[in-house]
């Protein structure tokens, strides 16, 4: 009960939401067409959190994750685009959309790479390194094109970010195989269990004979796959590759994982969490779109939603707190 | 404990407040579109037009919001003037994808990007919307209708050709301060504006490629600061975007240097006036932004009611409109340009 | 304890100081006065705003807000100036009166609610930011009050440089260096300072001395506030003239300055000599590159590539020396 409580709360928020949306414009939020399109948005943003939220579970940050996308989108963009023209067909076309997608991958883990070298075998920590590397990857990206978008990819490329199973958006589908994927590896591995214990208490893991440098690399390797991920369905809704794409999700990022309960001290933090708080930013932001709210009033939204519920988390808490046990005051640490 | 309760119950207060507030608003505004929709519904033309910009909140895209606002009422239509609150191109997706579902009748876009407007915006036609740009083109292809606030050879070229008469000569070094790299109508604007200076002014000497001042003026003015300081022999200063000419000519005036280097560029007079009257800028030049936006909307409304735009034609309001070959690329007409002179007779 | 701290400053300072070097060898420039004074002036906003972060970190927070407050703030000034003329003291006291009101809130609700800095300050930023758009739309203020601007334009201390040329220091500099003392004089010489490190360092033993943790808390979001007042008279009295838009993401620049001069966000540790060396250090890096004329595409790069250098090689600098030392604790 006290473990799920958080993401209970989280879970009638959204239905809340939901409902009062429904209820605020029944012809046009309870459609298909924006059922479908909420899927389809919802991904980019939602990916890029699932990978901060490992981050944030170790007590770090990954200031460098919405570059880490733009530039492995770039990489990836560069390849598909100069390796097509109109004869290409077919069978050739498959196989140079793979090849894009793992140059994307590549490049994304390579960044991933240098973010977990410096922070687990160098000790420098999270937010100085990534504070350096989301100049540099942006540095890279604008330096590879020269400020302007790569575009020019073959038409079956725009599926993935497009396209329809059945009626199910792509991008849904591939956001849902990859929080069940992380929630596997978080809840149901020894790594994932690594990561819970490194975030709670980083001495104690390592004198527990675990390797915490390799976790925390596979950890930031982790967080740059789901940026290579949002990348491919950006590039691949957008037609395009451009530095700035996404540019706005760095900070959204970590707000939608704080609000889906995981602690910014590292140590707690569920994958359902993060993605019912992905699912309600993206109702709000539609719904009080369709409303035809003023967008600075959406923001405003945003803060309030985002300080109401953690408020009302940490009043219930302190509620069971006062039943049960006095706790002493937790250390806020996060990670040197 | 007590303490924290009635902190709690304040903060909820607060929040329903504003919920509240945010509500009422939104009540009372789906009341004005219900009630809109049933006028539309029973006096058939009451088209829904979204005019959407780079971004909300900044004096340039609230001028044309101010022009798109009147062409509606003068021309009976609903204008929903929306978009991100940051210039990204990703946000822009999403919201025209709501704005597909909310069932309009004319989709509008600056885009921040045109390639990655693409896709969505073939989804607006398949539903049967009208699909337009305007300040900044989008794909060629998918848009019925491209509203030009300018030729933008023209007026990079006019940029240059300013640049000259100001410097009074053609033979010098001159930097360039932009936006924003990535942002593609000023690229353009600059690379025509290049290409340009390359045959006319052969002896015109560009120093270092253009400086990004992240569309703020105290970066432009500390880049303009280190240019002047760097390159000695600097004559010349080209600001790209509204706020850059304002911080170069403010580094040239506190330096003292109104006689030494000149600045051009791309200006709202308002913001620029101060500026042009001590001689620190010496000329800004922009299109009517309202004008802009009114044009916009009149074309729209025009072409909804199955009427298209012809070469010369007379946009009340507006003025005569250029139409290029295609049938839908139109031009509203020739740059103004600010000066000291005659800055005080603008107000935007 | 003591110790390290003296030695992160002491690399941040050498590391300053190279990069200086470099930087002179290819710019005769760069090490005149003027251009100095420039780059002070016009890192003065910054540097007011790190020393309040400074304080907000040491606490184990940080303030993502700052940003915003900073913007609603030269707003309210630039409105107030328009609307009813006013002075110089009152402008002063309209803006570190929102400051501390802005602060306040923050802190009460970081401090009694028990609710992380980061997701406070993330809400507050997006409130004041969407509340301050909506009210303004982003629209320029243009005719401050020529006192107001007669005000941004003193200099004090002139003196001739070798050219011969008259150079002053700006009042903008004198204000940073102001708040620079006020600041270092509170954190080392009052109880509130000491109470600052020690909610940082260990809250446990903290409250078991008798330190009001929710008081030192709110006290510190509060100075910030103040701060983020001051910040905003002096980034008006440079500029002019009022952009709503002038502080998007400014907020990381000011945590950027301080934890490269050396605080780390675990709190607990930090320092005014340090955050003000690690503002200059990003003043000096962003001044360098035109000046040494390093082409615009490479320019951020190059930033991102010494950031990297710089924090690692501090890092490893301290783990030979702490090698050296007998081991006192298990450092983490």
């Amino acid at each position: 009960m006290l473990k799920t409580s958080k993401e209970m709360i989280l879970l009638y928020v959204f239905v809340g939401l939901f409902l009062l949306m429904s209820a605020a414009s029944p012809s046009k939020f309870l459609t298909l067409g924006n059922l479908q399109s909420m899927a389809t948005q919802l991904p980019e943003l939602g990916l890029i959190a699932l990978g901060m939220m490992v981050v944030i579970i170790t007590g770090g940050i990954d200031l460098s994750i919405t570059f880490t996308a733009a530039l492995s989108g770039i990489v990836g963009a560069l390849v598909l685009s100069s390796g097509y023209s109109a004869g290409v067909e077919g069978t050739a076309v498959i196989f140079l959309i793979i090849k894009a997608l793992l140059a994307t991958l590549i490049t994304a883990l390579i960044c991933g790479f240098v973010n977990g070298l410096l922070i687990s075998y160098v000790g420098v920590s999270p937010i100085l390194v990534t504070l350096g590397t989301m100049t540099l990857f942006e540095g890279m990206s604008v330096w590879l094109t020269k400020g302007g978008a790569i575009s020019g990819f073959p038409g079956q490329y725009q599926w993935i970010g497009n396209g329809y199973l059945g009626f199910i958006p792509v991008p849904i589908l591939i956001f849902i195989v990859f929080a069940v994927l992380t929630l596997i590896l978080l809840e149901r591995t020894a790594w994932g269990r690594s990561v819970y214990m490194f975030g709670c208490n980083p001495v104690a893991t390592f004198f527990s004979g675990i390797n915490t440098k390799k976790v925390v690399m596979l950890v930031y390797l982790y967080a740059a796959m789901m940026a290579a991920m949002a990348a491919i369905i950006m590039t691949s809704r957008y037609n395009s590759a451009k530095v700035d794409y996404g540019s706005s999700y760095l900070l959204q990022s970590v707000a939608i994982v704080v609000l889906g309960g995981t602690d910014i001290a590292g140590g707690y933090g569920k994958v359902v969490g993060t993605v019912v708080a992905a699912g309600i930013v993206q109702v709000l932001s539609s719904g009080l779109n369709l409303i035809g709210i003023n967008r600075f009033m959406v923001d405003v939204t945003m803060g309030v939603l985002l300080i109401a519920v953690l408020l009302l988390n940490s009043f219930i808490s302190k509620r069971k707190q006062g039943k049960g046990v006095k706790k002493e005051p937790k250390k806020i640490g996060i990670a040197v | 404990m007590k303490k924290i309760i009635a902190l709690l119950l304040s903060v909820l207060f607060m929040v329903s407040l504003l919920a509240g507030c945010g509500s009422d608003k939104s009540n009372t505004q789906s009341q004005q579109q219900q009630g809109q929709q049933q006028t539309a519904s029973t006096k058939d033309n009451k088209y829904k037009i979204v005019v959407m910009p780079k971004l909300v909140g900044i004096p340039y895209f609230n001028a044309s919001e101010q022009g798109a606002k009147k062409a509606g009422q003068d021309l009976g239509v609903e204008v929903i003037y929306t978009g991100p609150t940051k210039a990204d191109a990703a946000e822009q997706v999403k919201m025209i994808e709501d704005l597909i579902n909310q069932g309009v009748d004319a989709i509008a876009v600056a885009p921040n990007d045109p390639a990655a407007l693409t896709p969505v915006l073939k989804k607006a036609k398949d539903k049967g919307i009208l699909v337009v740009d305007w300040d900044t083109p989008a794909d060629k292809s998918v848009v019925d209708l491209s509203v030009h606030q300018i030729d933008d050879k023209q007026y990079g070229e006019h940029i240059w050709d300013l640049l000259v008469q100001s410097m009074g000569t053609d033979s010098a070094e001159y930097a360039i301060i932009t936006g924003g790299l990535s942002a593609a109508n000023l690229n353009t604007w600059i690379n025509y504006g290049l290409e340009y200076a390359k045959s006319k002014y052969p002896n015109l000497k560009l120093v270092t490629d253009k400086i990004p001042s992240d569309e703020k003026q105290q970066v432009a003015y500390q880049k303009a600061l280190e240019l002047i300081k760097a390159y000695p022999n600097l004559k010349g200063i080209i600001g790209i975007s509204t706020p850059a000419p304002i911080g170069a000519a403010q580094a040239v005036q506190e330096k003292g240097l109104q006689d030494k280097v000149s600045v051009v560029g791309t200006g709202l007079p308002n913001d620029s006036k101060t500026y042009l009257k001590d001689g620190s800028l010496d000329v800004a030049t922009l299109w009517e932004p309202a004008k802009l936006g009114y044009l916009t909307v009149a074309l729209i409304k025009d072409m909804l009611d199955g009427k298209k735009p012809t070469d010369g034609q007379e946009v009340p309001n507006v003025g005569k409109i250029q139409v290029q070959s295609d049938g839908k690329t139109v031009i509203m007409g020739p740059p103004t340009d600010f000066t000291k002179d005659n800055v005080d007779q603008f107000n935007f | 304890m003591k110790q390290r701290t003296k030695s992160k400053e002491l690399w941040i300072f050498i590391i300053l100081v190279v990069l200086s070097v470099l930087i002179s060898a290819r710019s005769n420039v760069f090490l005149r006065p003027d251009n100095l004074i420039d780059l002070l002036k016009n890192n003065a906003v910054l540097g007011i705003m790190a020393l309040g972060m400074t304080l907000v970190i040491i606490t184990g927070g940080i303030d993502l807000s700052v940003g915003a407050a900073v913007a609603v703030l030269t707003v309210l000034i630039g409105k107030f100036m328009v609307t009813f003329g006013g002075n110089l003291l009152l402008t002063f006291l309209v803006a570190v009166a929102g400051g501390v009101i802005i602060g306040i809130i923050n802190g009460t609700l970081i401090a009694r609610a028990n609710i992380p800095a980061i997701v406070v300050t993330l809400g507050s930023m997006s409130i004041i930011n969407g509340l301050m758009l909506y009210y303004t739309n982003g629209s320029w203020i243009n005719d401050l009050p020529a006192w107001f601007i007669d005000f941004g334009k003193i200099t004090l201390f002139k003196f001739h440089d070798a050219g011969g040329n008259v150079v002053g220091i700006p009042i903008q500099i004198i204000i940073f260096l102001i708040m620079a003392l006020l600041t270092w004089a509170l954190l080392k010489y009052t109880l509130m300072g000491r109470a600052v490190y020690a909610v940082g360092g260990n809250p446990v033993s903290a409250k078991r001395v008798g330190i009001n943790i929710e008081r030192t808390l709110i006290f510190v979001y509060a100075y910030m506030g103040f701060l983020a007042g001051v910040a905003a008279v002096t980034h008006t009295s440079i500029m002019r003239q009022v952009d709503p838009n002038a502080f998007l993401g400014f907020e990381l620049q000011v945590v950027a300055a301080v934890v490269v001069g050396g605080a780390s966000l675990a709190g607990g540790n930090g320092s005014i000599i340090g955050t003000v060396l690690g503002v200059l250090f990003m003043a000096v890096l962003n001044n360098g590159l035109i000046l040494t004329h390093i082409p615009t595409f490479w320019q951020k790069i190059i930033v991102g590539l010494i950031i990297i250098l710089a924090v690692s090689f501090d890092v490893i600098q301290r783990k030979r020396m702490e090698k050296s030392l007998p081991r006192v604790d298990v450092e983490y």
